[in-house]
C-alpha cells in the first residue's frame, strides 16, 4: 500500500507581504526534517526568490491572484513546490543573469539553483507553472528519523 | 525592518534590522537614497541585526554601491552572520563588496 502523503499545503495571495510568514512556515518545516541551519537557511531563500518570481513576473505584480504551495516530507528529502495560476512559462526562458554582469536584480533564479538540490519547472493541470523545489536529506546527517 | 540613519563625522552608518527582502527593501533603498544624495564620503551599513536577505536587498545594495562609486565615495557592509553571508557568497557578491566584521573596523577601515 502506498505511504499516505505527509506535509502541509497553503495558499497565498499574490502579494509580497506574505512571504515572510511562508519563510517562518518553511524554516520549522525544514526543522522537521532535520535540516542544518545552514539547509534551512537556503531552502527559505530559494522558496522566497519562487515566490517572489511568480507575484513579479507571472502575476506582474497584480494583487488577488493565488499561489499553492505543498511541502512534502519524504525520507530522503524535502519536496516543495510552488503553483501558479498564470501562464506557462517554458524553463528554457527562465534564466538569471551572469554572475559577472554586476546590476540590480537578476540572481533569483541563481540563489534557487544554488541552494537547492533539485529545481524544476513544469506546466501544472492549470496552465501555469509548477516549481518543484527538493532538498535531499542527510547530507551531513539530516534526522531521517523525522522525515 | 527598521532602518535607522545616523551621521559619523563626514561618513553615514546606516543600522538594519530584521529581514531585507521585495517587502521591504524599498525602505532600505529609500535611507540609502539619502545618504548617496548627501555624497557621504562612506557610507557603512551595519547588518549585524538583519536575519535575512533575498534578491530584492542584494539589488538595493547593488545599487547603493554603483552609485556611491559614481562620486568616488566608499560602501561597506557590516556584522553579517553566517547565514547572510552565504547568500552573498552563493552570488559572488562578497567579492564585490566591502566587507567587515564590526561597525567600528568598517568605519575606521
Amino acid at each position: 500500500m502506498a505511504e499516505a502523503w505527509r506535509g502541509i499545503r497553503v495558499t497565498i495571495p499574490s502579494e509580497v507581504r506574505f512571504l515572510g510568514p511562508i519563510r517562518i512556515m518553511i524554516d520549522e518545516a525544514c526543522g522537521i526534517s532535520g535540516l542544518t541551519e545552514e539547509d534551512r537557511a537556503e531552502v527559505q531563500i530559494a522558496v522566497q526568490e519562487g515566490c517572489a518570481n511568480v507575484i513579479r513576473h507571472c502575476y506582474k505584480s497584480e494583487a488577488g491572484k493565488r499561489i499553492d504551495l505543498r511541502v512534502s516530507f519524504f525520507k530522503e528529502a524535502l519536496e516543495i513546490r510552488v503553483d501558479d495560476y498564470g501562464t506557462f512559462v517554458d524553463p528554457a526562458q527562465i534564466r538569471g543573469r551572469e554572475l559577472e554582469d554586476v546590476r540590480p536584480g537578476g540572481l533569483g533564479v541563481h540563489l534557487m539553483r544554488k541552494s537547492m538540490d533539485e529545481v524544476r519547472y513544469a506546466k501544472n493541470a492549470w496552465g501555469g507553472t509548477t516549481l518543484t523545489l527538493v532538498k535531499r536529506l542527510g547530507k551531513e546527517g539530516g534526522a531521517k528519523e523525522n522525515a | 525592518m527598521k532602518v535607522t540613519r545616523e551621521t559619523r563625522n563626514k561618513d553615514v552608518l546606516v543600522s538594519v534590522q530584521g529581514s531585507v527582502d521585495i517587502y521591504s527593501s524599498p525602505e532600505l533603498r529609500g535611507e540609502l537614497k539619502v545618504a548617496l544624495e548627501q555624497r557621504a564620503p562612506k557610507i557603512v551599513i551595519d547588518l549585524e541585526k538583519v536575519t535575512f536577505v533575498d534578491s530584492s536587498g542584494l539589488a538595493t545594495l547593488i545599487e547603493a554601491l554603483q552609485r556611491v562609486h559614481e562620486y568616488q565615495g566608499k560602501l561597506v557592509l557590516c556584522g553579517l552572520r553566517t547565514t547572510v553571508l552565504s547568500v552573498f557568497q552563493l552570488t559572488n557578491l562578497d567579492n564585490l563588496f566591502e566587507i567587515r566584521p564590526t561597525v567600528q573596523a568598517a568605519l575606521e577601515g
